[in-house]
């Protein structure tokens, strides 16, 4: 794998694959609205290589008014639906507001999709303020900081998780900030999963 | 119908060593990509995603 890191970039080129096609395709509507994002989770480890299928791609965006959503609803509209609702004012106020995901498919498809929410805890702030950006091919997306994901996806703990978390950490353990890792890992109370799958 | 007779302790260390043998996998999955160059990795990812 030739990758390239910097302080807050990481570049390299790949033949994009469905689910890239959809990251790229939604989050270039979040870009012309100018919403500020972070893709967290699962899609993380596929977007550096892992070979696994997915449902979703998890993103935080930050909160932004009715106008503005509406604004991004309609250049969704061509070519996405949300699977929750056909009204963007339930979407904003039902959903997002409070604290409730929206997902949003290529028309007429239901899977894989986009899973939308607001921040809500302290580390979803963090993460919106440190974004990390991933340059593919000639495209960007924004990421969460690896060294916020993996720790987090022991916190989540289910055997998909751990093997993402072990995938990341194993890929990237020479570039990653490992002050910042035993930080968050300490603050999670996760040393021990962390020494037994990790180490 | 007669069932088997199912060892719920001997099912658990079975789905143990199936998750150990998992992220051994991983490991070996890393040491192959980080050697690889990104077009063919990345051309045998997708056509695992793209399959729907």
């Amino acid at each position: 794998m030739d990758i390239k890191f910097s302080k807050d970039n990481i570049a390299f080129e790949k033949e994009i694959n469905d689910l890239d096609r959809l990251a790229l395709d939604f989050t270039s509507a979040l870009d012309k609205c100018k919403i500020k994002y972070v893709i967290i989770s699962g899609y993380v480890a596929i977007l550096f290589g892992r070979s696994r299928a997915s449902e979703d791609i998890d993103l935080f965006m930050e909160k932004i008014d009715y106008p503005k959503f509406l604004m991004l609803w309609e250049e969704l509209e061509p070519n996405f639906m949300c699977i929750n609702t056909s009204d963007p004012k339930e979407a904003y106020t039902e959903y997002l507001s409070n604290n409730t995901a929206i997902r949003f498919s290529k028309k007429g498809e239901f899977v894989p999709n986009m899973e939308i929410k607001f921040p809500k805890q302290e580390l979803d702030f963090w993460s919106l303020a440190h974004p990390i950006k991933v340059i593919m091919n000639k495209d960007v997306l924004v990421i969460s900081p690896l060294e916020l994901q993996i720790p987090f996806k022991l916190v989540l703990g289910t055997e998909k998780d751990i093997e993402d978390a072990r995938y990341l950490y194993k890929l990237f353990k020479e570039r990653l900030n490992s002050e910042l890792i035993d930080q968050f890992v300490r603050k999670l109370k996760i040393g021990e999963k962390f020494r037994k799958y990790l180490s | 119908m007669k069932l088997p007779q199912i060892d719920l302790k001997e099912l658990e260390k079975a789905k143990e060593k199936n998750f150990k043998e998992r992220l051994e996998f991983i490991d070996m999955y890393v040491d192959w990509i980080k050697k690889t160059p990104n077009l063919q990795w990345s051309l045998q990812q997708k056509k695992i995603i793209d399959k729907k």
